[in-house]
């Protein structure tokens, strides 16, 4: 009886010690983790420097529609009556009619300044992110309206499906304090 | 026409977007207007301070234990449940959740570091947990056990050899998306996360169809995700297996009714063994000295399975895929990338963004190829584990000591508590 008891004590003890062992290669696991500390988690966020339009963020974001909007640096506009991203470039009249626009949902607006400029602004409910627009502006006009994650919809997934995606590897995680990548801002 | 033509070569001349600042200075407004700035919505995530979501967890998991191993009510913990499925799943969204964060952990300890510490206590919490009191985050914390849970009907038993194959998935999801992270492929345990997109509301087809399926075979197999999938689990069935406090089935002494391994939906009560005669003794002792001599051969194989699947692996990584892009196109000589000009609009979203970067061909293949090199090394460790588990999980097979009760078996328990109403010890005699 005596002897089962203290062999019962010495398993206990062994297995205490196990379970320190592992308790303790799970904390170091995190604590190396863990150790040079981030800020944060951080959000992510499109470099539109390095943003190739290739539509992916309309039709990969796990939101439908797209956490990802077409947004206008307006510092950056030139104004243009013949906008690039909001025409077609087979556009048989520079007016607002759907069949000259770029954007298959409407989704920029315009607006008359004086002559020759006119303003265009993002209606942000109807944008879906697809970066025709985008492309438009970049290649033949200032590049003044680009894509970016939008932190009012984007759930920040540990795995962006979009960054996952992009061919041009244009999604990074920035600050949660400034969580934007604004071309205009950029050098 | 002329725009296209325009188009043309502007193409042509490249689409250098550092050069286009100057394209059409901005104007200056005789009428006075003033340039608009865009604005942008805050992060949600600086409001919400990560020590209330570690301390959030810490209380779930605490609540989980009192319920399993105090309380011992079903009805309870089936409540705290749907309670941990409405915050940590509807509220939070599901993500970041432990089952993810080991890929995040993974890489931060491959590279030495660089993880926000509430990710890092997200992973450790329950593992602890789960060595003073089993498996209490898969009792009710986890969202994606809740859900399968709750949706349990009628639960089928798995035949015992289809089990132990389907139990060595999980462990090669672990051990391959850990590969997949370090050598920065992505988070594909993420990718396959089946409930995340009805945490969000909102998801894409392919994730909305493999959630459905898994709820459906839920129905009739109790929680296929956990079991057969979970790689979260195959690290919280260690730690429980070492686990301080077990779950007991009944309060008192058990009396070998049965009825608790007809509750149990997860297969997870053992049934008494008696004590093995003197040639069962050796025959079993045969058996575990034959295991042992074929262990090396397993870890051996599943290194050289590993290393030999590493090259499909490495597909996952974009370069390796791009090299690959690059080289089926074949050669690119001087002339040839002049006239890839105009075909620029139909090449791969890939090939233009690797034109527009500027980048050599030499230095992709170079990069793609210590690349392999490095997913065949982690795969061919992956693979040696997988076979030292399996080898494990045999010797476990011929086991002598005797059993005189049932009891919850430490690694298959989740805890969901069905056993705790359906022992008639645990009813208190009514009046």
């Amino acid at each position: 009886m005596e002897q089962g008891d203290r062999r019962m004590t010495r398993r206990a003890a062994a297995a205490w010690l196990l379970r320190a062992g592992t308790g303790a290669l799970v904390a170091a696991l995190a604590g190396r983790a863990a150790s040079r500390p981030a800020p944060g988690r951080g959000v992510w966020q499109i470099d539109p420097r390095k943003c190739i339009q290739c539509g992916r963020c309309e039709t990969e974001c796990v939101l439908q529609p797209s956490a990802v909007k077409c947004v206008h640096g307006y510092a950056m506009c030139g104004y243009c009556k013949l906008c690039f991203g909001y025409f077609l470039p087979d556009a048989a009249r520079l007016d607002e009619a759907a069949e000259n626009q770029t954007c298959p949902t409407g989704a920029i607006r315009r607006k008359f300044i004086e002559d020759p400029y006119f303003e265009y602004s993002i209606e942000e409910g109807l944008c879906t992110g697809c970066g025709l627009c985008v492309k438009g502006c970049t290649n033949f006009g200032n590049g003044s309206l680009y894509l970016q994650v939008r932190h009012d919809r984007c759930v920040n997934c540990n795995a962006c499906r979009i960054a996952e995606a992009c061919p041009a590897q244009a999604f990074t995680r920035v600050s949660a304090a400034s969580p934007y990548l604004l071309k205009e801002t950029l050098s | 026409m002329s725009v296209v033509r325009v188009f043309c070569l502007l193409l042509a001349l490249g689409p250098a977007w550092a050069s286009a600042e100057s394209r059409f200075p901005q104007p200056q407004f005789d009428s006075g207007h003033v340039v608009p700035q865009a604005a942008h919505p805050p992060s949600s995530l600086e409001h919400v301070p990560p020590l209330a979501d570690t301390l959030a967890l810490v209380l779930a998991l605490a609540v989980a234990a009192l319920l399993v191993h105090r309380v011992r009510s079903r009805r309870w913990l089936l409540v705290f449940t749907a309670g941990c499925l409405l915050w940590f799943g509807f509220l939070k969204r599901g993500c970041v959740c432990p089952v993810g964060v080991v890929q995040n952990v993974a890489e931060a300890v491959w590279a030495g570091g660089g993880l926000a510490w509430p990710v890092a206590a997200l992973f450790a919490l329950p593992l602890l947990a789960a060595l003073l009191g089993g498996r209490l985050f898969c009792a009710a914390v986890c969202p994606l056990g809740a859900v399968q849970e709750l949706v349990i009907i009628r639960p089928l038993r798995v035949p015992r050899a289809l089990d132990a194959v389907l139990r060595l998935v999980p462990l090669a999801v672990l051990a391959f998306g850990t590969v997949l992270a370090v050598n920065g492929a992505g988070y594909w345990i993420c990718r396959t996360d089946p409930f995340v997109g009805l945490f969000r509301c909102s998801a894409p087809l392919p994730m909305l169809l493999a959630g459905m399926a898994v709820v459906l075979l839920g129905m009739v197999v109790a929680r296929p995700y956990c079991r057969y999938f979970c790689p979260y689990g195959v690290l919280l069935e260690v730690c429980a297996r070492l686990a301080w406090r077990r779950v007991e089935i009944t309060g008192s002494t058990c009396v070998n009714c049965r009825l608790c391994v007809g509750v149990c939906p997860v297969g997870a009560v053992a049934a008494p063994r008696e004590a093995l005669n003197e040639a069962a003794r050796s025959r079993q002792f045969g058996h575990f000295l034959r295991i042992l001599a074929v262990m090396p051969l397993l870890v051996a194989g599943g290194a050289g399975a590993g290393w030999l699947a590493g090259a499909a692996l490495a597909r996952a990584h974009p370069q390796v895929a791009l090299a690959a892009r690059l080289a089926a196109q074949g050669p690119a000589t001087a002339a040839e990338a002049e006239a890839e000009g105009p075909a620029e609009a139909e090449a791969a979203p890939e090939i233009q963004a690797f034109r527009r970067s500027g980048r050599d061909r030499a230095e992709v293949a170079s990069l793609s190829a210590a690349l392999v090199l490095s997913f065949r090394r982690g795969s061919a460790w992956a693979g040696a584990c997988i076979g030292l588990v399996v080898a494990l999980r045999l010797l476990g097979l011929t086991r002598l000591s005797a059993l005189s009760v049932h009891e919850a078996d430490r690694v298959r328990c989740v805890a969901c508590g069905r056993c705790f109403p359906a022992c008639p010890k645990n009813r208190r005699p009514t009046a």
